[in-house]
């Protein structure tokens, strides 16, 4: 498989509910290694891409391809907006984070130390045995990318994942999730309202707009302080980029 | 008082060995239950099958020619085919927005505990039915029972071993579960359909305090004297067993209801799990 195949590729994709489209006509490539933001208001559709990549949604026109080693979904890691649990149910980080495993390609045997790599990766190899409740916000989240990061993903999909966490634990969830990307190569799609989140680690940029529209390039070209005014109606001037 | 209880195995054992069977088997399904924090349904399915018995009673007197439908055969069937419905239809509706899914449960739960009593009012043999059912009794348990009872706990042992993971899952987090390929909307299926039939033998032959009962107060305690939801599955019918163990001995030596003995434990028992997770501070 050449480095440059396209890990996703959406051509012309419509995708929907009952038939009605909420996304329309959208084109975009994503390779390997790049940081996509999904940005863009309320309701765009930025999350229903999301289950259009998971496959959890078909497409209502156009094409939506990802490369061959992830077409089954098993190298596939999500960490979702928020999580179903019950909270009176009791349950530890660690089983927590084995759920990742359920149609995964991890052996049997190697997943023990496949959980405990995942955890230490987001610095929770430490708490393994406590009760998930007793986690803070920001360690909740970074619980769930652990359990995204057992599948040994290909590409690794984050529904607003900062949402309602305070600055130190967003700092902590940027390190690693610059961590993953830069020096594991792992291609991210981020879906976020934090823009300054984006301007600083994003390699790549996707603006849906509100008549289904999405437009793609560089995060210094649609971070633009016009780009941003018009998309969201608001003036911002958005921090430079990190390591840049 | 153990003696006692073994010398009744020869006219009661088939019955001892189904209750404990039910208990195993409710325990189980009961997880699921419990973590999903859908107790209500329980309740609901467990009405629904004495509505399913009621139905194939009143029809039995209705037309001469579905008399047979009197029997213990057609009269688990209708059990079945009821609670079966109301725990398929129950996961569907909570799939929707327009009801909760409490509010769908509250009233399947009262149109089953109203309807039974309406269409059997003037049947004296029918309404002194829906009562033993209502009243629960282990003690008319057949052997068919027995061998329904061991068919559906193998099944069960198999599906909590072989689909542990994605049983877990699913119990879970069920949004997980649909973004990892699992069909949400079969498994809930496949689970309701799994809870009705339970749930519809087991009324049957042991009535609607004994299942509500073994369903829910047995998960309850293993939710809370474990740390993990994965053990649940195997505490929470060691819970369920022993104490209906200990139920029918006492019962047996105290002249009590067995059935109402063994509920009477499991719901004692449950303070005293809420006691331990309180010590232990999680």
């Amino acid at each position: 498989m050449s480095e440059d195949t396209p890990v996703l590729r959406a051509r012309s994709l419509d995708l929907g509910y009952g038939g009605e489209p909420v996304l329309r006509g959208v084109d975009l490539e994503v390779r390997r290694g790049e940081l996509w933001f999904l940005i863009g208001p309320n309701g765009t559709g930025k999350t229903t891409f999301l289950r259009g990549v998971l496959g959890t949604l078909a497409p209502l026109a156009g094409q939506l391809e990802l490369e061959p080693e992830l077409r089954d979904r098993r190298r596939l890691g999500y960490v979702p907006q928020r999580c179903e649990l019950n909270p009176t149910l009791p349950t530890t980080v660690r089983e927590f984070v084995r759920l990742g495993f359920v149609r995964s390609t991890v052996p049997r045997g190697e997943r023990r130390a496949t959980r405990e790599r995942a955890l230490a990766r987001v610095g929770l190899e430490n708490r393994a045995r406590a009760s998930y409740w007793s986690l803070s916000g920001g360690q909740r989240q970074r619980a769930l990318v652990a359990r995204a990061l057992v599948r040994r993903p290909r590409l690794l999909l984050v529904d607003e994942p900062t949402e309602g966490l305070d600055v130190a634990a967003e700092d902590a969830f940027r390190r690693t999730v610059v961590e993953l990307n830069r020096e594991q190569g792992l291609t991210l799609l981020f879906v976020t309202h934090n823009l300054h989140l984006a301007a600083r680690i994003a390699t790549h940029v996707a603006l849906f707009e509100l008549d289904g529209r999405v437009t793609t390039g560089s995060a210094s070209e649609l971070l633009e302080h016009d780009v941003i005014e018009r998309a969201f109606g608001i003036s911002l001037d958005l921090a430079s980029r990190e390591g840049s | 008082m153990i003696e006692s209880f073994l010398g009744s195995w020869e006219l009661f054992g088939t019955t001892w060995m189904v209750g404990l069977l039910i208990a195993g088997v409710l325990s189980v399904v009961g997880v699921w239950i419990v973590a999903r924090d859908h107790i209500f349904l329980g309740a609901a399915v467990a009405q629904a099958s004495t509505l399913g018995v009621a139905v194939a009673l009143w029809l039995a007197g209705a037309a001469a020619g579905l008399r047979s439908l009197e029997s213990d055969a057609g009269a688990t069937a209708f059990a079945v085919a009821a609670s079966v419905a109301t725990a398929w239809l129950a996961a569907r509706v909570g799939e929707g927005r327009s009801e909760s899914h409490e509010a769908v449960t509250g009233w399947v739960f009262l149109l089953a505990g109203s309807i039974p009593v309406l269409m059997l009012a003037h049947s004296p043999h029918g309404l002194e039915e829906v009562q033993r059912l209502l009243f629960s009794t282990l003690l008319t348990a057949s052997a068919g029972d027995l061998g329904f009872f061991a068919a559906i706990a193998i099944a069960t042992v198999w599906a909590a071993v072989a689909l542990h993971e994605r049983l877990l899952l699913v119990t879970l987090d069920p949004e997980l579960a649909g973004a990892l390929g699992l069909s949400r909307r079969a498994w809930a299926g496949a689970l309701a359909v799994w809870l009705g039939l339970a749930v519809g033998l087991s009324i049957r032959s042991a009535g609607t305090l004994y299942t509500f009962g073994c369903l829910v107060l047995p998960a309850l305690i293993a939710k809370n004297v474990c740390r993990e939801v994965s053990p649940m599955l195997w505490v929470s019918p060691l819970v369920a067993v022993s104490a209906a163990l200990v139920g029918f001995v006492l019962s047996t030596g105290l002249d009590w209801p067995p059935a109402h003995t063994s509920v009477g434990l499991l719901a004692a028992g449950l303070p005293l799990a809420w006691g331990w997770r309180r010590l232990r501070r999680d």
